[in-house]
Order: C-alpha cells, then sequence, then structure tokens
C-alpha cells in the first residue's frame, strides 16, 4: 500500500518520463529523472503557493486565472507559447491514479459475555472489553497434593528405576540363562563367584543392624527432595499412615513362637 | 523525498523577458495590453475539455498542500499544462547538450541510430539556464 505522497510521486515520474520521451531521449539515469520530478512537484507547489498569494492579497478566498498567470509570470514561465504547447501532436496523458478503496473491516470475533458497568460507571462511558483481554486464568495444571496419587507416582518411579538399574547391569555384566539355549529377553545377572565363598560371611564390616529402622528414616528423606511443603504433614502421619496406606505391606508379626514347653507336656 | 543540493529558486527573479510586464489590475481590466494574456484569455475556454499530461488529482493535490483550494477545473490544468511545458523546455535544452556533448566525445564512432540517455551532465546545465542550479550530492546515502 503506497502512501499518498508516495503515489503522487510515481505519478509525476511518470509524466517526467513520458516528457523525455516527447523531447528525444530514449533513456535517463535515476538521478536525473529524480531531479525532473522535484522539480515538477516544487514547480508545482510553487505556482499553487504564489497564485494563493496573489490571490490573498486581493482579498480574495478563491484563486482566479489572473492570479495564476499572474504567478507563471512572476515565476518568469513562458505564458505565450502555452497554447502552442497545449496543441503539440504527440502527447501523452497519464491516467489519473485510481483512488484505493479501503479494506472491508472484518466482523470482530466476540469472545466472552461483557459484562455490564458496575452502578458506579456511568452509562456513556465505553463497555468492557472482551473478558479474555483483562480476566486471568491459571494456564499450568494445580499440583497433585493427594497422598495416594503421590505414592503411586514414586512407587512407578521407583520400579523404573530399579528395572533401569537391572537392564544397565545386564548390559555392562555377564548374563545368566534361566534356559538352556541362550536368550537375550530374560537375561540374569550372573552371580560372582568369589574364591572361598564363605569369606564374606566372615569378613567384619559396618552393618546396619536396623534396616526397619533405617528404611523408615530414609522414606521422609526423600519425600523431602520430592515436595518440601509435605515434609511436615508426611512426618506427623507416618504412623497414622503406615496403616491405612494401600502401597505398604501390613506389618507380619512373627508367627508366635511355639512354646517347647507344651510340646514337651503331653497332653 | 528531497535531493540534496537541489535548489530551485523560481521566485528569485527568474523573468528575464522584458515585454511582460502587468499587474494584477491590469490583468483583469485591460487585458488587451498584453498579448500573452489575451492568447491566453482566449485559450482558456479550450482548457474546459483538454487534458494535460499530469492528471488533475495529482496536480490538485499538491497545489492543495500549497494552501490552494480551486473549484475550477481549468485553473488547475493550467498549472499543470504551465509545469510540463516548464519541464518540456529543461528537457529540450538538455537534448541538446546531449548531442553536443556526445557528437564531441565520439566523433569517430558515428551511428545513426544513437540513444539519448539523460544524465546529470546534460541536466546540470539545462537547469542551470532556467535558473535552477544542481549540486552534486556530497555523498550517497
Amino acid at each position: 500500500m503506497l502512501g499518498p505522497l508516495k503515489a503522487q510521486r510515481k505519478v509525476l515520474s511518470a509524466v517526467a518520463a513520458s516528457t523525455l520521451i516527447e523531447a528525444g531521449f530514449d533513456s535517463s539515469y535515476d538521478t536525473a529523472l529524480e531531479t525532473l520530478v522535484e522539480i515538477l512537484q516544487s514547480i508545482i507547489v510553487e505556482i499553487g503557493n504564489s497564485s494563493r498569494a496573489y490571490c490573498e492579497l486581493a482579498g480574495r478566498t478563491e484563486p482566479l486565472f489572473a492570479d495564476v498567470l499572474l504567478a507563471l509570470v512572476n515565476l518568469g514561465l513562458h505564458i505565450s507559447d502555452l497554447e502552442r504547447f497545449a496543441k503539440r501532436a504527440n502527447s501523452i496523458v497519464i491516467p489519473a491514479p485510481t483512488t484505493s478503496v479501503p479494506a472491508k473491516q472484518l466482523g470482530i470475533l466476540q469472545a466472552g459475555v461483557k459484562p455490564s458497568h458496575p452502578s458506579h460507571i456511568p452509562a456513556h462511558l465505553p463497555v468492557f472489553p472482551d473478558p479474555h483481554a483483562y480476566i486471568r486464568t491459571p494456564t499450568h495444571k494445580q499440583p497433585v497434593t493427594e497422598y495416594e496419587a503421590i505414592r503411586e507416582k514414586s512407587a512407578i518411579q521407583k520400579r523404573d528405576i530399579e528395572r533401569a538399574l537391572n537392564k544397565f547391569e545386564t548390559k555392562i555384566n555377564d548374563t545368566d540363562s534361566l534356559f538352556l539355549s541362550p536368550d537375550t529377553i530374560f537375561p540374569v545377572i550372573a552371580c560372582k563367584p568369589t574364591f572361598p565363598p564363605y569369606l564374606v560371611a566372615l569378613l567384619p564390616k559396618d552393618q546396619v543392624f536396623e534396616l526397619e529402622d533405617d528404611d523408615s528414616s530414609k522414606s521422609p528423606q526423600r519425600k523431602k527432595g520430592k515436595d518440601c511443603i509435605k515434609e511436615e504433614d508426611d512426618n506427623a502421619k507416618a504412623d497414622v499412615d503406615s496403616i491405612d496406606n494401600p502401597y505398604l505391606r501390613p506389618v507380619k508379626l512373627p508367627p508366635p513362637k511355639i512354646k517347647i514347653k507344651d510340646l514337651m507336656t503331653p497332653s | 523525498m528531497s535531493i540534496p543540493g537541489t535548489s530551485a529558486n523560481h521566485a528569485n527573479g527568474q523573468d528575464t523577458k522584458p515585454t511582460i510586464t502587468m499587474s494584477a489590475g491590469q490583468m483583469v481590466s485591460n487585458q488587451s495590453s498584453s498579448i500573452g494574456g489575451q492568447q491566453l484569455i482566449d485559450f482558456l475556454p479550450s482548457l474546459e475539455d483538454y487534458t494535460p499530461t499530469i492528471p488533475d488529482a495529482v496536480t490538485g493535490s499538491f497545489l492543495n498542500s500549497a494552501g490552494f483550494a480551486s473549484t475550477d477545473p481549468r485553473v488547475v490544468r493550467l498549472i499543470s499544462l504551465a509545469a510540463q511545458k516548464f519541464l518540456s523546455d529543461v528537457a529540450n535544452d538538455a537534448l541538446q547538450h546531449c548531442k553536443v556533448r556526445t557528437s564531441n566525445q565520439s566523433s569517430k564512432s558515428k551511428s545513426k541510430d544513437r540513444t539519448y540517455t539523460l544524465t546529470m551532465d546534460d541536466l546540470t546545465p539545462a537547469l542551470a539556464e532556467h535558473g535552477i542550479t544542481v549540486r552534486k550530492p556530497p555523498y550517497f546515502v
């Protein structure tokens, strides 16, 4: 889309080019043509300016023919040749620039329902914009805080980690096969025999005796990393959860000791 | 857009013709005193159905930018005609310069079908004759 001035200058450059062709030129440099366009534009504006000045000097508002003639004479243009020039043979007529039709405004998509003014806003003020322009809606999902879901997620994660570790071990270490033929579907991590197999049992090492205790103290620590918000709650509920949590096995009590005395004594 | 170095000083007394001396009063009341004016007055009705090269809308728009608002299309057409006449004079002068320059320059390779190209070297002296000084722009951006 050209601006009005640019479109007008385009027409003027066509006029200048046609004038050059009439004069007998075949081609022109851009600089020269631009100079001619500039001169053409400034001479039109100057004639208009000068004519207006003469017309206003005479106390009129609309310029007459005489004002224009006077302006032309004052500019030093030879008015006597104008008629001859107008009646020359090969005059080129540039078509008038077409007026551009403004593009049809597309219908604005109505989104939502515009609320009416509150009571303290006068009715003549503009209506509210579409609600989507100012209403704030959260764009992220609310994090899951349900205990069961979190536990399930953590269990899945733990299982995945174990599975991945197993797979990794089978990749880098030797594997045994469960079946006679070598298979890669169900690999089993090969057991590495140490020379005296009982040596491990004999060697003293740092041992965690209270395995159960250690496990229970580890679990809240892992949870601490995952979501800190729930930490307090979890510690408080630890006892309760161990009971009504479906993912924890119930505590298996050791079978009641069979009293040897009872066996011994014949009933 | 403006070309640096182009100064059009039309209003600076470029009237070198001594025969045309008239004022607005003379123009209106005593038209027969000037031959050119009388011719133009006779020519005026024929402007009614004359189409100048410059479209009326373009000329009218530039005139409006100068504060000139006329309802008479003949006046606008007269201005278009005068402006184009000026341009045509300049172009004719430039063509003469071009012919002289090329004939001096390449007299040995004189071909019959020579093409004329308007350059600033031709345009500058032609414009100088009409009182317009075109200086070479110091640099191009």
